[in-house]
């Protein structure tokens, strides 16, 4: 078996979906809300590489500084016209609501840029290095380096900046924290804008790895809920090690009994660890009623 | 006396020029209307394709029209119907049926919609003439309504061992039974049936060496680097990848980073290899898979039958005045085709009754280049139109173009990269 290369993807991968994961889960662990329309911001965030890159020239690195700032102003101006309508009703509106804004987000990019597959062939989009036996691809690479980094930095966010607390305060009782004089919605704004800014940089730097087409986030996201699950709803550093777990379950099990029965194992693994851990590797029991 | 005669001298010459312009073409002008009904995916995410295959009608129809007599006689005209998902496909196929009082419903290029609108216009007793979705359960439900002018996906297996039987194994210096075959496909329907019929050509007919069992996967699937790795593993000599999309682009790409060897890749359909956002996305590091299609670059029209080339020619000529291009893509061929088809047989039943519309297909006996495309006619029991009769071709990645390498006899190019060699070596 060759261990090493296994074993790489799986880090590869692993970064990937971390990626993806941790603006999920702090925008679930502060706001409650399942936001089904994540991939489709994944997917806008992959076009916007395509569109800098094809028609501007812009490398993607490059179109990573520009991507943070715009995202965040992307999730603000989405969070002011459809997600504040409707953050203090029931799950089920604010279900329908990502839900819609999904097939929203989807439908408007097929129409302006149809259902093809583009690709974003850099210069070094074949570069890999090779180390210990194993190839790594560069821009998996950078993925993973800046998955690391990004769930660190928001870890230190969350943990030792004063809008970090504030975000906790609310996330653990939301009406304690607004007799407290914070203003829930402004804490909410900035929680949704940052965690879609986290999936635009990690759109952007999906791009030059994978084909953008208008469900492109689907075959992510889906991923992405279970690593924020099994980690524990909230728990970032959770979300990375469950996005690594997942990866290493689908790497291994494609090559050990086959690719056609990844997902079952995966999801039985999902399913497994939440029947002796309902709250997750890492969650505290009980989170997903916190806040309401 | 002497106006008169000169009116009825102008009369009679400009009759005969008319009835020799007339017989120039062969036809008489259309008189009357004929009515079908045309269903594609005009919205939702398969309305790309949908579009380019009512383009495609819309082509012949006019063509078929001006240029051909009309069908039956008649101007064919179409009653459109938008489809996008099965349930839709089957509403407006009835709607067809009984508003609009087509008995002939054409369309849906695609698997997940053909079977709907199939058993939708069965319940009215209309004829459904598909041109181009590829499930082989199409017509394994013993309906004596619907035909298949395209092969099914068993087809593109067995055109897919004809050629690498035919024309790789002695380019590889091999014998057929010589070859070691490794199968990788998406795990849609269209995939597994295009797989399994080659498997089972490639050991029955040939004899040919499986160096695993398939391995399918999800399209969706995100790192195909484990299935690479066993691949490596096994060595094969040819690896037979039905792609669906952006699946493709994948492998591709890890398999280089995995330096994977192998001597040729053969792919079938306008999915993974077969689009064109494939040679988009890696230009000229696409170069060498092949991928079964409908004739491109490098066709001889010449070696059609005269009734082929005529027809063929005006299609292309047809197209590029609506298009501006002079490639066709997949969804005009293939609806021109089949359109081209319904026409022929319309013509020899002179009627839509189901009982005489279905002697006079099952009659129709034409041989490889008598249409557009080169194709020939000659359906089954079943509906169905011949493998060795819908003439399809082997494209090559060259250069950023899939171009037409095989059968020879039919184009001007011919397949590079046998073996396969280095990765940074196809140029």
């Amino acid at each position: 078996m060759p261990l090493a290369q296994l074993i790489a993807s799986t880090l590869l991968l692993g970064g990937i979906y971390a990626l993806i994961a941790v603006g999920l889960t702090l925008i679930f662990g502060v706001m409650r809300v399942v936001n089904f329309a994540h991939g489709e911001f994944l997917m806008l965030a992959m076009y916007v590489a395509f569109w800098s890159f094809s028609l501007l020239h812009a490398d993607p690195y490059l179109t990573l500084i520009v991507s943070l700032p715009l995202f965040f102003a992307v999730g603000w101006l989405s969070y002011s016209v459809v997600m504040r309508p409707i953050i203090h009703t029931s799950h089920n509106v604010q279900v329908f609501t990502t839900v819609g804004l999904s097939i929203v987000l989807q439908n408007v990019a097929l129409v302006l840029w149809t259902a093809d597959a583009r690709f974003l062939r850099t210069d070094y989009y074949a570069v890999a290095l090779r180390f210990a036996g194993a190839v790594f691809n560069w821009a998996q690479l950078v993925a993973f380096a800046v998955a690391v980094l990004l769930t660190a930095a928001l870890f230190a966010f969350m943990r030792w900046t004063y809008t970090g607390k504030v975000m906790r305060a609310t996330a653990q009782d939301r009406q304690a924290a607004a007799l407290m004089g914070i203003d829930t919605n402004r804490v909410y704004a900035i929680t949704w804008a940052v965690g879609i800014a986290c999936v635009g940089a990690a759109g952007v730097l999906l791009a030059p790895i994978y084909p953008v087409y208008p469900t492109a986030g689907l075959q992510f996201v889906l991923i992405a809920y279970v690593a924020v699950v099994l980690g524990g709803l909230g728990d970032m550093a959770g979300a990375l090690i469950a996005a690594l777990v997942v990866a290493a379950v689908e790497v291994i099990g494609s090559y050990v009994v086959g690719t056609a029965w990844k997902e079952v194992l995966y999801l039985l693994l999902f399913i497994g660890i939440l029947v002796v851990r309902p709250a997750g590797l890492f969650g505290q029991r009980g989170a997903e009623a916190f806040g309401s | 006396m002497h106006h008169r005669r000169s009116f009825v001298m102008a009369l009679a010459i400009v009759t005969v020029i008319a009835l020799a312009v007339a017989g120039s073409h062969g036809q008489q002008a259309p008189s009357g209307e004929y009515k079908i009904g045309v269903l594609q995916p005009l919205t939702g995410p398969l309305a790309v394709q949908g579009k380019l295959h009512l383009e495609g009608y819309e082509i012949m129809r006019d063509l078929i029209n001006s240029q051909f007599g009309g069908v039956m006689g008649k101007k064919l005209v179409f009653a459109v119907g938008d489809g996008p998902d099965p349930t839709a496909v089957a509403s407006e196929a009835t709607r067809l049926a009984t508003r609009e009082g087509v008995k002939i419903i054409t369309g849906t290029f695609s698997s997940t919609l053909c079977g709907a609108a199939s058993e939708a216009a069965s319940r009215q007793n209309a004829i459904y003439w598909e041109t181009s979705c590829v499930d082989p359960r199409f017509t394994r439900r013993n309906l004596k309504n619907v035909f298949r002018t395209e092969i099914d996906g068993t087809g593109f297996g067995w055109y897919n061992i004809e050629f690498i039987a035919k024309h790789l194994a002695h380019r590889l210096g091999k014998k057929p039974n010589e070859l070691r075959i490794a199968y990788l496909s998406e795990d849609s329907s269209y995939g597994q049936s295009v797989t399994e019929s080659a498997r089972q050509r490639a050991k029955q007919e040939f004899g040919m060496q499986e160096v695993a069992p398939p391995e399918y996967y999800t399209f969706t699937t995100n790192d195909l680097t484990p299935i690479i790795l066993k691949l490596k593993n096994t060595n094969p000599d040819i690896l037979h990848h039905i792609a669906r999309d952006q699946d493709a682009i994948l492998f591709w790409r890890q398999a280089r980073e995995q330096n994977f060897q192998v001597k040729a890749v053969v792919h079938a359909g306008a999915t993974g290899y077969g689009t064109p956002g494939f040679g988009k996305a890696f230009g000229n590091d696409a170069n060498g898979p092949f991928a079964l299609l409908e004739p491109g670059p490098g066709l001889i029209i010449e070696k059609f039958r005269p009734e082929g080339q005529r027809v063929e020619r005006a299609f292309r000529e047809a197209v590029k005045a609506k298009t501006g291009s002079d490639v066709l893509t997949g969804g005009h061929q293939l609806a021109g085709g089949g359109l081209w088809i319904l026409k022929l047989a319309l013509d020899a039943a002179k009627t839509d009754d189901l009982d005489k519309f279905r002697a006079a297909v099952l009659s129709l006996d034409l041989p490889v280049g008598s249409g557009v495309n080169g194709w020939g006619v000659k359906f089954d029991e079943a509906g169905q139109n011949s493998n060795a009769r819908v003439q399809h071709y082997m494209l090559q990645w060259q250069n950023g173009s899939l171009v037409t390498v095989w059968p020879e006899e039919f184009t001007t190019n011919r397949a590079k990269w046998i073996p396969l060699g280095p990765w940074d070596q196809r140029k």
